[in-house]
């Protein structure tokens, strides 16, 4: 398989369908089979079942917590909920933006609300009947680049938003290079300057995708040692079995710290951006 | 020998790669981050936070080089 990056999930996901039908699957196309999109129905897809059931479960999620005030007093989930939204709203959001960033604050608590609950969707097995046999489903919407690039794309606009409003666009443009810089530099620093607006969020957009993708990929990896052995010998099966579960329970565990991680560093290299933009320096 | 054993070849190879690129980059920051810490306990939150940004940095530019070679490694010969 030959094809560009953003080729990467449809192609993959093709081609391990075929793969998966012939007598001697091939190992690579049995992990991207479990790793990318695949269809869900007539026009359901894996991923976007996933990717709607993380946005209904943080609005259920935040409906709950908001009911669970008594007094002006957080109860129950209430609790969790508002302590991460002051840690956005003070940590994230005020430092990096500064003493404006409380605006910013609903739309990075929608980024890292979405990415955890969609990166915890993907480490709960659900049972599925497919074919006649059951097995389980775990799925991270956010292991689709389409999916990153959508959050990415908003992180985008937002940056840019910032910056045009506070300074206005002439003046946007103008913090977009660094004063007093020597003359001859200028036609370098706009071109990479230019540039930098689009690759801060393609990184956001590549390290979110791939992080979900290879922590799904050495799971299955890892899972796929039992059933690939057991073709060699039974007891061979047998004894990878403890090895191949610890392993893979340790990179659940790994995964769960990802999760949250992830969804940090999104919101905080978002609401950096956002500062930057917004404050130049001057 | 196919050209395609090749590129699964150097799928393995770019994987080692990258991680000692990567465990070598992120050991540095830890490194600095504990020696600041160290240092100055009182700075341990913030020092802490910037470590995790500075570490999901690095992550991201390997996880470009770990895409390459899974790329590779998908490769059907």
């Amino acid at each position: 398989m030959n094809a560009p990056l953003l080729l990467l999930t449809a192609s993959a996901a093709a081609e391990a369908g075929r793969a998966a039908e012939t007598a001697q699957p091939d190992p690579a196309a049995i992990v991207m089979h479990h790793v990318t999109d695949q269809p869900f129905g007539l026009i359901w897809s894996h991923h976007l079942v996933f990717f709607l059931a993380a946005a209904a479960l943080v609005l259920v999620i935040v409906r709950i917590a908001i009911r669970g005030y008594r007094a002006g007093i957080p109860t129950g989930l209430a609790t969790p909920v508002e302590s991460l939204v002051l840690f956005i709203r003070d940590e994230i959001a005020e430092k990096s933006i500064g003493h404006d960033g409380r605006k910013f604050t609903p739309l990075l608590c929608s980024f890292f609300f979405f990415i955890l609950v969609a990166a915890l969707l993907g480490l709960v097995p659900f049972p599925i009947l497919r074919h006649g046999h059951w097995g389980t489903l775990a799925v991270t919407s956010t292991g689709n680049i389409a999916v990153t690039a959508a959050l990415a794309a908003i992180s985008l606009l937002a940056q840019q938003y910032a910056g045009i409003s506070r300074n206005g666009l002439f003046g946007h443009l103008k913090g977009l290079v660094p004063p007093g810089l020597p003359l001859w530099l200028l036609p370098v620093m706009i071109v990479i300057e230019v540039l930098g607006i689009f690759t801060k969020p393609f990184t956001l957009m590549v390290r979110l995708f791939a992080n979900m993708l290879a922590g799904h990929m050495v799971i299955t990896v890892l899972l796929l040692l039992i059933p690939m052995l057991a073709g060699v010998s039974a007891a061979m099966g047998i004894g990878i079995i403890p090895v191949s579960l610890s392993l893979g329970l340790f990179i659940l565990l790994l995964e769960l710290l990802v999760a949250f991680v992830q969804a940090y560093i999104f919101t905080m290299l978002t609401a950096i951006f956002i500062g930057m933009y917004a404050h130049p320096a001057h | 020998m196919s050209p395609f054993a090749l590129a699964h070849l150097a799928a393995g190879i770019g994987a080692g790669l990258t991680i000692i690129g990567a465990g070598y980059g992120i050991g540095r920051l830890a490194a600095s981050a504990m020696e600041g810490i160290a240092r100055q306990p009182n700075a341990g939150g913030d020092i802490r936070m910037s470590m995790i940004i500075a570490a999901g940095l690095i992550e991201g530019a390997t996880f470009f080089a770990l895409i390459v070679t899974m790329l590779l490694a998908t490769m059907k010969g």
